[in-house]
């Protein structure tokens, strides 16, 4: 799909008409959007201003203003913020670490495979295990220390499981990003005179910095749309919009309210994209020169710095590690806390009293998952390489639905597509539709991140060389965005196993899926059958995601990303 | 893949062609199914509605949800309802509906039978099942503090409670808002003197949870000291094996009905009209003790099962009056949430 030569990337305003594959890709993404991410949206606001027959907006107004929905504002502001930055940090330690650290392959695997758990598993299992752990009798804080009386609901808690959990995404950003810095550039800075601090900090980190906005983007976002957590962890002392906005809907069964609470979480979220758009678009990170990379491993950090480093991200790792080796074992003992005589029955159930939630998911994965993949590239190669009218407005209007609260998507898709013209719920593709638009998003932006590290004139030079555009795009720019097609690819097919926000009101008779079963089987005490369920995401998710890299392995670019996987396979 | 357009090309077919099996792959419902939202969890719907078919020979396809998810799906669905019947849920909720216009009246054979506070009065609803409400208290915590198992409601005052006790939260829960109408029928439904309490109470509470059964299990693991909670949740904490203790105050506490209702607009409504028949009878309440379902029978013919029956003998129960509760919820609710939640 590279341009012709005469019409170059750079080429400003070439014409549709000249690339008619470009023009029906553009026609149809621009359908699909209007479809599945406008039109859902504009229902939801016809909703929400039109009472009655008539146009009003006085309800709207004094839910708006209300003194405890302005503070829930800022609480998720709060969070949103803390979680992006706490995420952002934690995740580019364990990217540093991973790409620069030179640990030896095993221990690279071993700590992708257990960080990336909180990623594969749904959300609310964190906040449990939390609550397990940490309240007045958790086996942490009564168990381990005697205290009691400790409180566990609260801004921390709820900030620490949503770091935990979300920190993966800027790891998985990042990694790439700082893989595919040539260490050459490293090693000539060091030899020129300058400290490794003055390395990192001069030559590494500016050259990160694309990455470092993306990650804060998406984890400010992940935080700003999850209600499941601090739904279990926040307590009543800490409202957040998400929560507030599902309850208002589920519980009031006010939808006008919940859809104003929702729309105003829309500010924050395009308020971060613009500036991160903006202030990203302002640098140029060209690092691929076409060398081999990596020929003179360049020791990024002195020892101290090193054992410190290793020392948290280890600390991190084990925590994670621990939570989930509580969710095994609750998974195997009759009740947890009351009777731990081991059981198989919890596994027993789930497959055959939730046989066909565990079927129905696995469909509707397999289907979001190319679908999403293939969304998520090739809005990201024309957003970064092509010029088309709307452009600005594609990359705008497709992170929408990631940035908007799931239960304002879901509540969305209820309201478009159960009348006529288009009836679509209680279908698999109402579901399908909304993994692609909501999580297809992180293909965009690991695409976009990625092109945007690769100097056009790379794809230039190679035509100049006689390669034709065919082989240039085959050879060069397909190989550069593969990592993020299959990063796309693996995120849509996680979440596919994973959401809730805002399928929950999107599942059926004829359709229903795993979290939803997890979340009832937890408040219905049912916690042996919820965590059975979640090891059972868990193990599913890592083997689809070990076929997945390994198919990544065969799309390594000399040049490039030698993270060329998701699980450091 | 000779030239990039024909990757795009073929990418496009392949996205085309996948969307066009999802759209095949979608199966239209059964014809003689009856499709249900249930409130009741699975584990107790499920036995019910496999004994419905071993009865009349119809399927029930259905989905669990908790009351306001439910009510929520069923307005938003009002124009075109994917279901016939929602079944279970305390009628606050069904209360709610009917200001929506979702339900279809209809008599079934047992309402005639059947107590004026267990059906509305034009067959908007009726009862399957009636719900007390239970004080719960984990075992150690009381021992260690000193306590008896709280036999008033002052008893929940006690300082030694502090930070304690989960209860559900009146906007998402049917539990709590029968909860605070237990405290205005306690307070002679002197709203001044039942509001002054609940601020009194509000310090020891730890978290107030979403759905009604939400703090059970941190009672049963000792994260929280005790709750205030609807019979079968109790009972159920307890044949998990935790150690806890269900115990009553003396000035009477609230019990709601268990309703079901025919959505307007079912697209099967003759056999939704045979499952309602079936539950509000004998029939399906007689089957509770089997599978040890602790509700207590809506219709007066079922006898109480005897265990169910010694927990609840002298325990004094306050029905919760639901054209009082439903004329008045909302405006509770929202004092509650401005004067008690924060």
């Amino acid at each position: 799909m590279a341009s012709t030569a005469a019409a170059g990337p750079r080429a400003a305003g070439a014409g549709l008409a000249r690339d008619p594959a470009l023009a029906v890709t553009v026609v149809l993404l621009w359908a699909g959007l209007a479809l599945f991410v406008l039109y859902p949206l504009a229902m939801l606001f016809a909703r929400l201003v039109v009472d009655q027959g008539h146009l009003s907006l006085g309800g709207l107004g004094k839910i708006l203003t209300d003194r405890h929905q302005v503070q829930a504002f800022a609480n998720s502001l709060l969070l949103g913020a803390l979680v992006g930055v706490i995420g952002t940090v934690v995740g580019f330690a364990f990217a540093f670490v991973a790409a620069r650290g030179r640990l030896p392959r095993g221990v690279v695997a071993a700590i992708d495979a257990s960080v990336l758990l909180p990623l594969i598993s749904p959300p609310f299992t964190t906040a449990i295990a939390m609550i397990f752990s940490f309240g007045p009798r958790g086996l942490i804080t009564y168990g381990m220390f005697g205290i009691k009386g400790f409180t566990v609901y609260g801004l921390w808690s709820t900030l620490l499981s949503e770091a935990l959990t979300y920190f993966p995404i800027a790891y998985l950003t990042l990694r790439p990003i700082l893989a595919a810095i040539d260490s050459n550039i490293e090693g000539m800075a060091r030899s020129l005179g300058a400290s490794r601090w003055r390395v990192f900090r001069t030559v590494t980190l500016p050259l990160a910095v694309p990455g470092i906005a993306n990650a804060f983007l998406l984890l400010f976002a992940a935080s700003l749309a999850d209600f499941a957590t601090p739904l279990i962890l926040a307590g009543n002392g800490f409202p957040v919009l998400p929560t507030q906005a599902y309850l208002q809907i589920t519980g009031m069964f006010d939808l006008r309210g919940g859809a104003a609470l929702s729309f105003a979480l829309l500010v924050p979220a395009l308020v971060v994209f613009v500036l991160q758009r903006y202030w990203v678009s302002r640098r140029q990170y060209v690092t691929v020169t076409g060398k081999g990379a990596g020929v003179t491993p360049f020791d990024s950090m002195t020892p101290p710095v090193r054992f410190l480093l290793l020392g948290a991200c280890a600390a991190v790792t084990l925590l994670i590690v621990y939570f989930y080796a509580l969710l095994l074992y609750a998974s195997l003992v009759v009740a947890l806390g009351a009777n731990h005589s081991f059981t198989l029955a919890h596994y027993r159930t789930i497959f055959t009293d939730g046989a066909k939630a565990i079927r129905d998911t696995l469909i509707i994965a397999a289907f979001a998952m190319p679908l999403g993949g293939l969304y998520g590239i090739l809005v990201g190669y024309l957003v970064a390489r092509k010029r088309f009218p709307g452009r600005g407005a594609m990359e705008l209007v497709s992170m929408v639905d990631y940035a908007l609260p799931g239960t304002i998507v879901g509540i969305a898709y209820l309201i478009a597509f159960n009348d006529p013209p288009l009836v679509l719920t209680g279908t698999a593709l109402i579901i399908v539709a909304c993994y692609v638009f909501r999580y297809g998003p992180t293909g965009i932006r690991a695409t976009i991140a990625l092109l945007s590290q690769v100097d056009p004139s790379l794809e230039e030079a190679s035509r100049g060389l006689g390669a034709g555009s065919a082989t240039t795009f085959r050879r060069v720019t397909l190989p550069l965005i593969a990592p993020a097609f299959f990063a796309g690819l693996g995120v849509v097919f996680i979440r596919s196993m994973t959401a809730i926000s805002a399928t929950i009101f999107l599942i059926s008779i004829s359709w229903t899926l795993i979290t939803v079963k997890i979340l009832e089987n937890i408040t219905e005490l049912s916690l042996g059958s919820a965590a059975a369920f979640s090891v059972f995401v868990v193990v599913v998710v890592f083997v689809v995601i070990g076929v997945i890299s390994r198919a990544m392995g065969r799309f390594r670019a000399p040049g490039a990303a030698p993270i060329a996987s998701l699980l450091g396979g | 893949m000779t030239t990039p357009r024909s990757w795009l090309a073929r990418a496009l077919a392949c996205s085309t062609f996948a969307v066009a099996a999802l759209g095949a792959a979608l199966p239209a419902h059964a014809a003689d199914a009856l499709n249900v939202y249930s409130i009741w969890p699975e584990n107790w719907a499920r036995p019910m509605f496999e004994e419905f078919e071993k009865a009349t020979g119809i399927k029930v396809n259905f989905v669990r949800f908790s009351s306001g998810e439910a009510l929520a799906r069923v307005i938003a669905e009002k124009n075109n309802p994917r279901v016939d019947v929602l079944f279970g849920g305390p009628v606050e909720t069904f209360a709610a509906g009917i200001a929506e216009g979702v339900f279809e009246p209809y008599k079934s054979p047992s309402f005639a039978k059947l107590p004026a506070r267990m059906k509305q009065a034009d067959g908007q609803w009726t009862a399957i099942a009636d719900d007390p409400l239970v004080f719960m208290t984990n075992d150690k915590f009381v021992k260690e503090h000193g306590l008896k198992a709280p036999a008033s409601w002052e008893d929940l005052l006690n300082p030694a409670y502090k930070d304690s006790l989960q209860m559900a939260d009146a906007r998402t829960s049917g539990t709590a808002v029968t909860r605070i109408f237990s405290i205005l029928e306690v307070n002679g439904r002197d709203e001044t003197k039942a509001f002054a309490y609940m601020k009194k109470l509000r310090p020891n509470v730890q978290l107030y949870t979403k759905s009604g059964g939400g703090g059970t299990l941190p009672v049963g693991l000792g994260q929280a000291g005790g709750g205030i909670f609807f019979i079968v949740d109790a009972l159920d904490t307890k044949a998990k094996g935790y150690d806890v203790t269900i115990s009553f105050p003396k000035e009477g506490i609230g019990t709601a009905a268990e309703g079901i209702a025919l959505l307007k607009g079912a697209k099967n409504p003759e056999l939704g009209k045979k499952l309602i028949d079936w539950a509000t009878s004998p029939a399906m309440q007689n089957q509770f003790a089997k599978y040890k379902i602790n509700f207590v029978p809506a219709h007066p013919d079922v006898a109480l099962e005897p265990s169910l029956a010694a927990i609840l003998k002298g325990v004094k129960l306050f029905p919760i009056d639901a054209d009082y509760a439903g004329a008045n919820r909302k405006r509770i609710v929202d004092r509650w949430i401005a004067e008690i939640l924060p």
